[in-house]
């Protein structure tokens, strides 16, 4: 679209790499709007400093080379929660070469306001109105020519979720540094003449005057600060000042550029009024959440499955070579392993990174906190933090990353650090074996015991982190944005960028830790190994919990590295090693073509179990294991090493996952808060008065 | 003149004013002059579904209680 008016001002020339910022509302489809520019190739990082998640892509634009970057969502420069807060710090210092200000066509009005604070920043700045069909579905028709001659900035429409972005490109070429647009009410506008001409520009002067942190020379603060007190002397909150000046300028611009015709079709009422129905509303969205984990559980353990496989016939080929006993091993079952440790957690990701990002896209995600939104104010959380918690009971490692949704960073960390306590499905194999072993006329009592301790010790964690650091009442307001169906193949291209950053991210730290444990396991020290060793050493810390059996304690150290482990590691100090199985070149081929196979048969057994009811067994053969066991250790040591089980760090990846969201140090306090509380709940189990 | 909370579902007004500190709500579009229009409530009573202006909005009642509103006529 061109702009009429400013003709005298010729556009910017373009710079051989420049940096675009997107900024806009949340859920003006910004993301979509990257995905449908840039291409294939979506980057996914964090902030400098932070660990919001930072996306971005590279594009070339004639001779130039553009990387485009989406910042937050905002509905203001004036920020009411961090991610916010980063916009403005952002844009001031690191300004962008050009602004792109994504608006919902829908809702210009409360977007303008954004659009008006943005243009006082001075920035080059051009608008594309998004989301038209929607605007069309509500009876709303954006005139582009009359927005951009009443801004006086190039505008282009767009539907950015489905691909039409024709003229976005000319628009941003065209950005042109906006002239302030708001004249604001005269006891404001007195304050900013007094500032203005010391100021860079008039978005700063007014960002002062309203008491934001702006990067400026201490003597020009002090002028707004004496200006600011001098408008609340006389009785006037310049914060208030500001918004009317903006909603008047607002509504002007709305006036001249929106029309209305025909009625809105009501279909985000309508469906709202059946999803969060007060009776039907919770049962559809436990339905909802079913099928999400379903989905992603189903579809993964296939994959899951193969890379197991694939793993068994590379160790088996490593055996089968003529290296020296200990590199085989190290090779084998320290390399291999190591990376099949990592990799068996992508399909796992990728399905549920999908699953969520459906349900977030399609406005399911908002509607799900708003139903369970009353019972998260009981911890002092968000609504949407009920996901991820529930999330954790299948994998804690995408629960952990999914608290990224939540806006605050104090709610993240508080989630997050529940999380661990969570009973995941890799803790299962150990309850049932000692379950069974120990209670067996009880296991399901204990089983479901076990898991509502670790929601109890994780909600509790919450709260206590919630008091020490004195969360307010938690931020409630949010906006539900219209149902909408997602862009598949931006759902596809995002989970593919976020696993892989979780491949980048978390692969180092975890293969460390399979190595270190491997180290511990196989390397000769005399007639013994620094695993024996070392679980020796240790046995004497866990005589009060009543397990006195080093072989008992021993296995507790791979379990550092996944929670099932702990199970295989008994079963070797137990019983013997078996050793590693050599494979012919051959026999390892069929093997893998067997496996692959049987992948994609699970997958689609996988789809049909979506639909097919589901059956679940705790069932468990007896093992030479469980008959051993008996010996080792009474049936209270058992319970007592039941809760250390559940509640001691997880594994490795939820380690490392901890520490792209929270950061090391939090990470790094969890794993011995966990092990400090393990270690007394297990002593308190082991002391009930119970008789088993 | 009375809190945004007293509305049941159904019921629209205008919104009055807003406690300044509470720049969330504001910036989500309920400012003064907004058409208001509470829809739903949640199960357990809290939270409310309200539309403001265009958006559809989640607001709990202590929040709809820091929203002044006048009532308006059954359109």
């Amino acid at each position: 679209m061109s702009c009429p008016r400013c003709a005298p001002q010729a556009p910017l020339a373009l710079k051989a790499e420049e940096r675009w910022a997107l900024v806009g509302n949340p859920n003006t489809g910004k993301s979509s709007l990257i995905n449908a520019l840039a291409g294939a190739d979506l980057e996914v990082g964090n902030w400098s400093g932070t660990t919001l998640e930072r996306l971005s892509a590279h594009l070339s634009v004639g001779e130039g080379r553009v990387e485009l970057v989406d910042l937050p969502g905002t509905y203001s420069l004036l920020p009411t929660s961090p991610e916010e807060a980063l916009v403005l710090k952002e844009l001031l210092q690191n300004p962008p070469d050009r602004i792109l200000n994504v608006l919902d066509a829908g809702n210009l009005e409360r977007n303008l306001v954004l659009t008006l604070e943005l243009m006082e920043l001075g920035l080059p700045m051009a608008l594309v109105v998004n989301l038209l069909d929607e605007a069309e579905a509500k009876g709303l028709r954006v005139d582009l020519e009359a927005l951009a001659e009443a801004l006086g900035l190039p505008v282009a429409g767009a539907i950015a979720a489905r691909g039409q972005v024709e003229g976005v490109l000319e628009a941003a070429l065209g950005a042109l540094a906006p002239k302030p647009p708001v004249r604001y009410p005269a006891p404001l506008e007195e304050a900013l003449a007094a500032l203005e001409p010391s100021y860079p520009n008039r978005g700063l002067a007014l960002l002062a005057l309203l008491g934001e942190a702006v990067p400026l020379p201490e003597p020009l603060l002090r002028a707004a600060q004496e200006e600011r007190e001098k408008l609340l002397r006389k009785g006037h909150d310049p914060y208030l000042l500001a918004l009317e000046g903006r909603y008047q300028k607002a509504k002007e611009v709305y006036e001249k550029a929106v029309q209305r015709h025909g009625t809105p079709s009501p279909l985000t009422e309508r469906l709202d009024r059946l999803v969060l129905h007060p009776l039907l509303g919770l049962p559809l969205f436990l339905l909802a959440l079913f099928l999400a984990f379903r989905f992603t559980f189903a579809l993964s353990s296939p994959w899951v499955d193969l890379i197991g496989r694939v793993q068994e016939v590379l160790a088996g080929w490593i055996a089968a070579s003529p290296l020296p006993p200990l590199l085989r091993s190290f090779l084998a079952e320290g390399v291999v392993a190591g990376v099949g440790t990592v990799l068996a957690f992508t399909p796992v990701l990728f399905l549920l990174y999908l699953a969520l990002a459906f349900l977030e896209t399609s406005g399911f995600l908002a509607r799900m906190a708003f139903v369970a939104d009353r019972v998260m104010q009981w911890a002092g959380l968000p609504g949407k933090a009920f996901i991820p918690l529930v999330l954790g009971f299948g994998c804690n490692v995408p629960a952990v990353y999914a608290t990224r949704a939540l806006a605050h960073p104090l709610d993240r960390l508080r989630v997050a650090l529940a999380i661990p306590f969570l009973a995941c499905g890799a803790r299962l194999p150990v309850f049932t074996l000692f379950a069974f072993v120990f209670f067996p006329k009880n296991a399901p009592l204990v089983v479901l015991g076990l898991y509502l301790l670790g929601l109890l010790v994780g909600l509790a964690t919450a709260l206590l982190l919630g008091r020490l650091f004195q969360a307010g009442r938690g931020e409630g307001a949010m906006e539900l944005p219209p149902y909408r169906f997602p862009p598949l193949k931006l759902l596809l291209r995002l989970s593919l960028a976020r696993t892989g950053s979780f491949v980048r991210g978390a692969g180092g730290p975890i293969l460390v830790a399979v190595l270190l444990i491997w180290a511990l396991l196989h390397v000769p020290l005399g007639a013994t190994s620094p695993y024996a060793l070392l679980a020796q050493a240790l046995t004497p810390l866990f005589d009060p919990l009543g397990v006195g059996d080093w072989r008992l304690v021993g296995a507790l150290i791979p379990g550092f590295v996944a929670k099932e482990v702990v199970v295989g590691a008994l079963g070797v100090s137990f019983l013997g090693e078996a050793g590693l199985a050599p494979l012919g070149l051959l026999e390892g081929l069929r093997t893998l073509g067997e496996a692959f196979g049987h992948a994609l048969a699970g997958t689609l057994q996988g789809l049909l179990s979506l639909v097919a009811p589901v059956s679940f067994s705790l069932a468990l053969e007896p093992t030479p294991l469980q008959a051993v066991l008996k010996d080792a250790v009474d049936p209270m040591g058992a319970l007592a090493y039941l809760v250390f089980v559940l509640l001691y760090t997880p594994c490795v990846a939820t380690l490392a996952a901890l520490r792209q969201v929270v950061g090391t140090r939090w990470a790094a306090s969890s794993v011995a808060y966990q092990l400090l509380l393990a270690y007394a709940l297990a002593f308190l189990a082991g002391h009930l008065p119970l008789k088993p | 003149m009375y809190p945004l909370s007293q509305l049941s579902p159904g019921q629209r007004a205008r919104v009055l004013q807003v406690a300044p500190e509470r720049r969330r709500l504001l910036a989500l579009g309920l400012r003064p002059g907004a058409l208001v229009e509470v829809l739903l409530q949640a199960p357990l009573g809290d939270p409310l579904e309200v539309r403001a202006g265009e958006a559809f909005l989640l607001l709990r009642k202590e929040e709809a209680q820091a929203v002044m509103v006048e009532a308006l006529e059954e359109a």
